[in-house]
C-alpha cells in the first residue's frame, strides 16, 4: 500500500473519531442542565430592585484621587452593600471608592467569606479561601485579583470574588468543569478552551464536511424505492421465485423474495447467510453466487474489481450488488449457505 | 439470525436516513462558525471610538449633589462618555435620564439627529446611513434580549450593518450585520432550537444527537469490517 493511501486511511479514521467526539461532546453538553452549569441553581436569587443611593454628603467625581480618574473608561456612583461607592473602570481592572470619604475599598478575605456565604444557598460549607489572579482557566473572562472560595457541597462549588469590586466573578462547579472538558473536545482548543477559530479545527472541519458530503451521496445511492415499500401498505409487493442450488445438498431449495429488494439482504432475512465479512457492502467479495441462465446481468464496477473475469463470464456475481428482479436459479459455492437439505 | 455485519450495515443505512441531513447541517454550520473569525462576527472591525475615556466635569452647572436632589430615588449615577463628551446618566426605579453637565439640560430621549451623529461617530466605514427608526415594541430577533426602546440605524454598506443606540444613555447597545445574522441562523440550526435560538438543553436535540452517535458508532464498526476485508483480500492476492 502506498504511503498516500495509508495516510488517507489513517487521516480518515482520525477524522471519523473526531466526528464521533463532536457528537459525544455535543450530547454531553446538551444533557447538562444550564442552571447547574452556571451555578444559578445554588445562588441566592437576585433582587430586582436596587436600593436608592445612600443619603448624606457625597464627594463629587472631581474630588476623587486624580490618579484614579486619569484614563478612566467609566465612572459610576452606585450602592455596594449598603454604602454609596464610585466604581471606576480602567481597562480590565475596576476600583471601588467610598463615595463619602474617598477611601479605596478592597474586599478582604473576611469580606469574601461573608459575600460567599450570602451568595451560596446550596448544601455545604466553605472549605478554603485562597488568593489568585484572573484570567486563568476558570476565570478566563475576568481580570484582576480574586478570592477563590471553595465549598464542600456535592457539586464542589467554587466562587471567585473580585478583590477590587467584591463582585462574584464566576460560579464554578463540577457540572461546569465537565461541560468545559467536553467543550474543549468539541472546539478542539486544548489549552484555553475558548478559541474555536483555531487552525486545527478548521482543517478537521473542512475534511469532515468533504467526507460528510461523500457519505451523504453514498447514503442517497444506497436507497431505492423498494426500501420504502412498507409505506405503501395497501399494495403487496410482487414476489419472485429464487431457486438455490447448494452442491452439497441433494435437493435445491425454492424461496419467494420481494421484487426489487437486495438479493444478499433478502436471503439473509430468510436465514440464508452467504459468506461475508463486510455485511453486504461490496467490499470483501465473499458473497459470490453463480447466476444460472444465458443472460446474467451486467457486472458493475465493484463486481469487476472483486471477481476474476473468467468467473464473471460464467455468470458469477456478488449477491450484495444484485437486485431481485425475476425468477432465477442461483448456484452457491459448496457449503457456503446452510439450508435444510 | 442476521450476522452482526449485516445488522451494522442495515442500522447504519437507516440511522443515516434519519439523521443524515442533520449531520450535514451540523458539519456545515460548524464549518462556518470555525472558519469565520468571531471578532469579525461581533462586528469589531465595523466600530471605532469604543474605548472613550471619561473626563470629570469641572465647575458644572449641575453636579452630583444637585442631581441627587432632583432624583431622590436614584440608584445609579454614571458619568458616560458620548461622542467624546461626558454626560450624566441617572437611573431611578422608574426611568433613566441623560443630563448635560455644563448646561444642566435634560437631553434624553435622544432625537433622531443626535442618534445619527452618534452612529457616525462609532461607524468605522464611510457608507451613508440608509434609515433610522425608533424601535419601541416588537423588537427584531437580533435584539430580542435588549432593553427597549432602541434606535436602529441601518448603513448602506456591503455588510448591511445595523447599529442599535439607546436613546436614554447614548450608548451603542449592539451592532449587527449580515455575517452575524448568518451565524445566528446557523447557530439555530446547529442547536436545533428554532424558536429562542439559545437553548441546547432540549429533547429534540438530545434525541438527534443520540441517533447521530449511534450512526457514527455503527459506521466505525463497519470500518473495522472493511479494514479486515482489505487485509484478507491482500493476503489472498499475495
Amino acid at each position: 500500500m502506498g504511503i498516500l493511501k495509508k495516510l488517507h486511511k489513517w487521516v480518515g479514521l482520525l477524522i471519523g473519531l473526531q466526528v464521533m467526539l463532536w457528537l459525544l461532546s455535543g450530547l454531553m453538553i446538551s444533557l447538562l442542565d444550564p442552571a447547574k452549569v452556571s451555578g444559578k441553581q445554588w445562588a441566592a436569587p437576585i433582587t430586582d430592585e436596587s436600593p436608592a443611593l445612600q443619603s448624606g454628603v457625597l464627594l463629587e467625581p472631581n474630588e476623587l484621587p486624580a490618579e484614579l480618574l486619569s484614563d478612566a473608561l467609566s465612572i459610576s456612583l452606585t450602592n455596594s452593600h449598603g454604602q454609596a461607592v464610585y466604581r471606576i473602570k480602567h481597562g480590565g481592572d475596576e476600583a471601588l471608592i467610598n463615595a463619602a470619604d474617598g477611601s479605596i475599598i478592597q474586599t478582604s478575605k473576611a469580606d469574601a467569606e461573608i459575600l460567599a456565604r450570602q451568595d451560596f444557598v446550596g448544601n455545604g460549607d466553605i472549605i478554603s479561601i485562597q488568593a489568585g489572579r484572573a484570567p486563568d482557566l476558570e476565570t478566563r473572562n475576568s481580570s484582576g485579583n480574586y478570592w477563590k472560595v471553595d465549598f464542600s457541597d456535592d457539586a464542589s462549588t467554587t466562587l471567585y470574588i473580585s478583590v477590587s469590586s467584591g463582585d462574584i466573578l464566576e460560579r464554578r462547579n463540577s457540572y461546569w468543569r465537565v461541560r468545559d472538558f467536553f467543550w474543549m473536545l468539541h472546539i478542539m482548543d486544548y489549552s484555553s478552551h475558548e478559541d474555536f477559530n483555531n487552525p486545527l479545527i478548521i482543517f478537521v472541519a473542512l475534511v469532515a464536511i468533504w467526507l460528510g458530503i461523500r457519505g451523504f451521496i453514498l447514503l442517497f445511492s444506497s436507497f431505492n424505492r423498494h426500501d420504502f415499500y412498507f409505506l405503501n401498505l395497501m399494495r403487496k409487493p410482487d414476489e419472485v421465485v429464487i431457486t438455490l442450488i447448494d452442491p452439497s445438498c441433494a435437493k435445491p431449495k425454492q424461496l419467494s423474495l420481494r421484487k426489487g429488494s437486495n438479493l444478499f439482504l433478502s436471503l439473509a432475512t430468510h436465514n440464508i447467510n452467504l459468506p461475508s465479512i463486510c455485511g453486504g457492502g461490496g467490499e470483501c467479495g465473499k458473497c459470490r453466487v453463480k447466476m444460472e441462465g444465458d443472460n446474467p446481468p451486467i457486472a458493475n464496477t465493484i463486481e469487476q474489481g472483486l471477481i476474476p473475469s473468467s468467473l464473471r463470464k460464467q455468470g458469477y456475481r456478488l449477491a450484495c450488488q444484485q437486485e431481485v428482479k425475476n425468477n432465477i436459479t442461483l448456484k452457491l459455492a459448496k457449503g457456503s449457505a446452510t439450508y435444510d437439505c | 439470525m442476521l450476522k452482526p455485519a449485516v445488522i451494522a450495515r442495515t442500522l447504519h443505512k437507516w440511522l443515516g436516513f434519519l439523521v443524515g441531513i442533520q449531520i450535514l447541517i451540523w458539519l456545515a454550520s460548524g464549518l462556518y462558525m470555525v472558519v469565520v473569525d468571531i471578532d469579525f462576527i461581533h462586528g469589531d472591525p465595523l466600530v471605532k471610538n469604543m474605548q472613550q475615556t471619561v473626563t470629570t466635569p469641572q465647575t458644572p452647572v449641575l453636579d452630583i449633589a444637585a442631581l441627587r436632589v432632583k432624583y431622590p430615588d436614584a440608584t445609579h449615577i454614571d458619568l458616560r462618555p458620548v461622542m467624546g463628551q461626558t454626560l450624566y446618566s441617572v437611573t431611578t426605579a422608574n426611568g433613566r435620564y441623560l443630563h448635560e453637565p455644563k448646561t444642566g439640560d435634560l437631553i434624553s430621549p435622544l432625537d433622531e439627529e443626535t442618534t445619527r451623529r452618534i452612529a457616525r461617530y462609532h461607524f468605522a466605514g464611510d457608507a451613508p446611513i440608509l434609515t433610522a427608526s425608533l424601535i419601541t415594541t416588537n423588537p427584531p430577533m437580533e435584539i430580542q434580549t435588549r432593553r427597549l426602546p432602541l434606535w436602529r440605524i441601518d448603513f448602506a454598506d456591503r455588510f448591511a450593518t445595523s447599529f442599535y443606540i439607546d436613546p436614554y444613555t447614548g450608548a451603542l447597545a449592539t451592532r449587527r450585520h449580515q455575517y452575524w445574522r448568518i451565524f445566528d441562523f446557523l447557530w439555530m440550526l446547529h442547536i436545533m432550537d428554532y424558536e429562542e435560538r439559545a437553548d441546547a438543553h432540549h429533547p429534540l436535540l438530545i434525541v438527534a444527537q443520540l441517533t447521530g452517535l449511534s450512526f457514527a458508532i455503527s459506521g466505525l464498526w463497519l470500518l473495522f469490517y472493511s479494514i479486515s476485508c482489505r487485509r484478507k483480500n491482500r493476503a489472498v492476492a499475495e
